[in-house]
């Protein structure tokens, strides 16, 4: 009896458990989040030439650096009496979730950047972003009326058609730390990228005379970091491209790619030499000891020097130390040897007034507004040339002339991050990161890992 | 810290002849205690440490047990850098509405599946539970679009209202309770002409305050922990609550983190849930242990 009736509860269990797994299937195979974006285009017509007061919507990370907007309102609604602002923010965990969902909920904002884990790539490729050409022709809208160069624009240009302004440019470059320079008597790294004696290599040798490897782990230090973009693209620094060109052309969905390959093999055993062969640069693990989880070791003043994005700089005030920047050194790409991370505006697909978003991003990389921006944000690179001036000028004990050599050497020598070009990029990094672990541990070799990955590289890629 | 004087009581009744030996082992055991209590504390120790350290101080190596120079005035900043105060209310207030709702909305769901026997009842039951399973962002979207269409978006209703309509686990929970109450006080109060209303607020709920301490600290720590469904309802920043206004902290991946001050507000942050704690304490362990062996 008492059998029967656990059977039957069973029984039950099973049946509501597979009912519900079918309308989860359901909903789910259907259509995902993003694909049920409103088109938009039916709104465009209706926009507001009446004089109609409208309200854009501006969506962006809760933080300082991206908050400081706000203050630009007052003085942007003066001069648009017909156009109010709003700022949502997100932290920048959340900050795809958000706007998924604001998206399938019809609540799209009207105005945004790649703010969080997904890039350029992915959005276009679900086809949230709003293409401006029509908007751009009706306005009489040219870039270089904007000190906005012209191959910044074509970042986000895919097949004549834009789909976003660039309005911050970082790029990749290298930090260093002079007490420790000086302490070792070794002559400071040059900020100029046509010195032609700054290379890998001598990089390698001047990081030999900064390591001090102790078991007291207090008293170690090494001598350079070496975390060029993010780690998918690290095999372009020494001139070997992992994915094939047609990414660039056809929207950030490579054809082809190529981790399995001796040359990329060969790319990645340079760097991970740095930790396991040459020594001079810390593991994962020494890094989390010294400075914490996601905290930078070379905050800690225990590194000599730092390859990493321009943000760096940002905090470089309050270092316990004194900073110099220098020149990404030369590893055998005649072309590229900076990473460059240009953010853009986007007006999304969703958005009800795009003309009215457009005036707003309009003002937001106009000269002054730049310029005003670079102190209201702490220190957000500009992409106006002309406002650039004066962010050379913004870190205290910097030389502005190595700032804007710096800057200047690595938009001539620069690559936008893949991470804002390829498609699924937050699935791809997410797989580096986790087949690479491997690596930083020192487990396995590199020739072991690269034929796992380019199959997994492979199979995101083709997900649609 | 609650272990050690609860060992207390049992000293006297241990018999006197074997007293050397008993204390030899407890000794040991308080020494074990004492050294687990510090590790578990530790953690708690240096949040409370770094909470008062100065930015400069956060980047030393190796990290000093105490700060050099005490930084109160960290405490006060959070609440000038920050809305803090601001926050804290806003959390507080979705809080105590959701262990209301929470409290109200399952009782009376859990003592109809408790009490009464009706065709298909396990059938609801099952059904029931087994919205457990169903993750929050499969749900996301479509609450999304109802409560954009119902014009509540950056009002606290979507973060509330739904904790009026029972939460299943809580309901699992007190129904294993109310099942243990004697079927004959409700027939007493039936003979005495009560209404089932009456019983469920005269019997029911007067004998189970453990299970019902053990939902309202649940509801309340889920409710003030959540992070997601505030960021995805609520835009004004004077809406925000705690963990939204902390985790842009780190959300900027441009700076060093200001830990002192994420420090400072995890401190803060965690008061109400210690205080609760402390308050619902004796009848949170007995509700876990009575509802646990059903």
């Amino acid at each position: 009896m008492k059998r029967k009736r656990i059977k039957k509860t069973f029984t039950l269990l099973l049946a509501s458990t597979t009912l519900l797994a079918l309308m989860l299937s359901g909903c789910g195979g259907g259509k995902s989040a993003v694909d049920v974006a409103p088109a938009g285009d039916g709104d465009t017509g209706k926009t507001a030439s009446s004089g109609d007061q409208v309200t854009i919507t501006h969506y962006t990370i809760d933080s300082e650096d991206r908050t400081f907007i706000e203050k630009l309102i007052p003085d942007f609604e003066a001069k648009h009496p017909n156009i109010k602002v709003k700022v949502e923010k997100a932290p920048y965990e959340q900050f795809d979730s958000k706007l998924q969902t604001m998206i399938a909920g019809g609540k799209s904002p009207d105005v945004t950047s790649h703010y969080g884990y997904g890039g350029f790539a992915e959005y276009y490729n679900k086809d949230m972003l709003l293409d401006m050409n029509d908007i751009i022709k009706e306005d009489g809208f040219k870039a270089s009326d904007y000190n906005i160069p012209e191959n910044l624009m074509n970042i986000y240009t895919i097949k004549d058609h834009v789909y976003g302004i660039p309005v911050n440019m970082y790029v990749t470059l290298m930090l260093y730390n002079k007490d420790m320079f000086d302490a070792a008597n070794v002559p400071y790294p040059p900020s100029d990228y046509e010195d032609k004696s700054w290379t890998f290599d001598k990089m390698v040798e001047d990081a030999k005379k900064l390591t001090h490897v102790s078991d007291d782990i207090a008293k170690t230090q090494y001598g350079v970091d070496f975390t060029w973009s993010e780690r998918d693209m690290r095999p372009l620094y020494f001139g070997v491209e992992p994915y094939s060109q047609d990414t660039w052309t056809n929207g950030g969905v490579p054809s082809e790619t190529r981790f399995d390959s001796p040359e990329v093999i060969a790319a990645y055993n340079k760097l991970y030499g740095l930790i396991f062969k040459d020594k001079v640069s810390p593991t994962t693990e020494w890094s989390k000891s010294v400075a914490g989880q996601n905290g930078d070791a070379f905050v800690t003043g225990k590194l000599g020097m730092s390859i990493g994005g321009s943000w760096n700089l940002a905090g470089s005030n309050d270092f316990p130390f004194k900073v110099g920047v220098a020149a990404v050194p030369a590893g055998g790409n005649d072309k590229v040897r900076s990473v460059l991370f240009v953010d853009p505006l986007f007006i999304l697909k969703g958005s009800k007034h795009p003309k009215e978003a457009f005036e707003w991003i309009k003002y937001l990389v106009s000269d002054e507004v730049q310029e005003k921006s670079i102190e209201l944000s702490g220190g957000n690179p500009p992409v106006n040339t002309k406002a650039a001036e004066a962010y050379y000028k913004h870190f205290d004990g910097i030389d502005p002339a190595d700032v804007k050599k710096v800057y200047e050497g690595a938009v001539k020598y620069g690559f936008e991050s893949y991470n804002h070009l390829i498609t699924n990029y937050s699935q791809i990094n997410d797989m580096f990161i986790n087949e690479m672990q491997p690596l930083d541990t020192g487990h396995k070799t590199v020739e072991e890992v690269m034929p796992t990955v380019q199959k997994k590289v492979m199979e995101i890629i083709k997900r649609k | 810290m609650s272990t050690i004087p609860a060992a207390g009581p049992q000293a006297p009744s241990s018999p006197i002849r074997s007293r050397r030996k008993i204390d030899g082992v407890r000794i040991a055991s308080f020494i074990a205690l004492i050294v687990t209590t510090f590790l578990m504390l530790l953690p708690l120790f240096f949040m409370v440490s770094t909470s008062l350290k100065s930015k400069k101080e956060l980047l030393k190596f190796p990290p000093s047990f105490l700060p050099e120079s005490w930084q109160w005035s960290n405490y006060k900043e959070i609440f000038e850098t920050l809305n803090f105060g601001q926050m804290y209310m806003n959390s507080l207030i979705i809080g105590v509405l959701t262990v209301v709702g929470t409290l109200l909305s399952s009782a009376l769901a859990a003592y109809g599946f408790a009490r009464y026997r009706g065709k298909g009842n396990n059938l609801w039951f099952m059904l029931m539970l087994s919205t457990m399973m169903l993750p929050y962002p499969a749900i996301m979207i479509p609450q999304f679009i109802l409560f954009s269409k119902l014009n509540w978006l950056d009002t606290f209703l979507p973060l509330v209202v739904p904790a009026f309509f029972g939460s299943a686990y809580n309901i699992f929970l007190l129904r294993q309770f109310f099942s243990t109450l004697p079927e004959e006080l409700f027939d007493a109060g039936r003979i005495d002409g009560c209404s089932e209303l009456r019983m469920w607020r005269q019997i029911a709920l007067p004998l189970s305050g453990p299970a019902l301490a053990t939902v309202a600290i649940f509801a309340f720590i889920y409710s003030w922990n959540d992070l997601l469904t505030p960021v995805l309802y609520l835009s004004s920043s004077d809406k925000f609550t705690l963990p939204v206004g902390m985790s842009s902290f780190t959300s900027s991946r441009f700076r060093i983190p200001p830990w002192h001050l994420l420090m400072v507000a995890s401190v803060l942050a965690m008061l109400p849930i210690v205080t609760l704690f402390a308050i619902a304490q004796k009848r949170f362990v007995e509700g876990i242990v009575l509802t646990g062996i059903k």
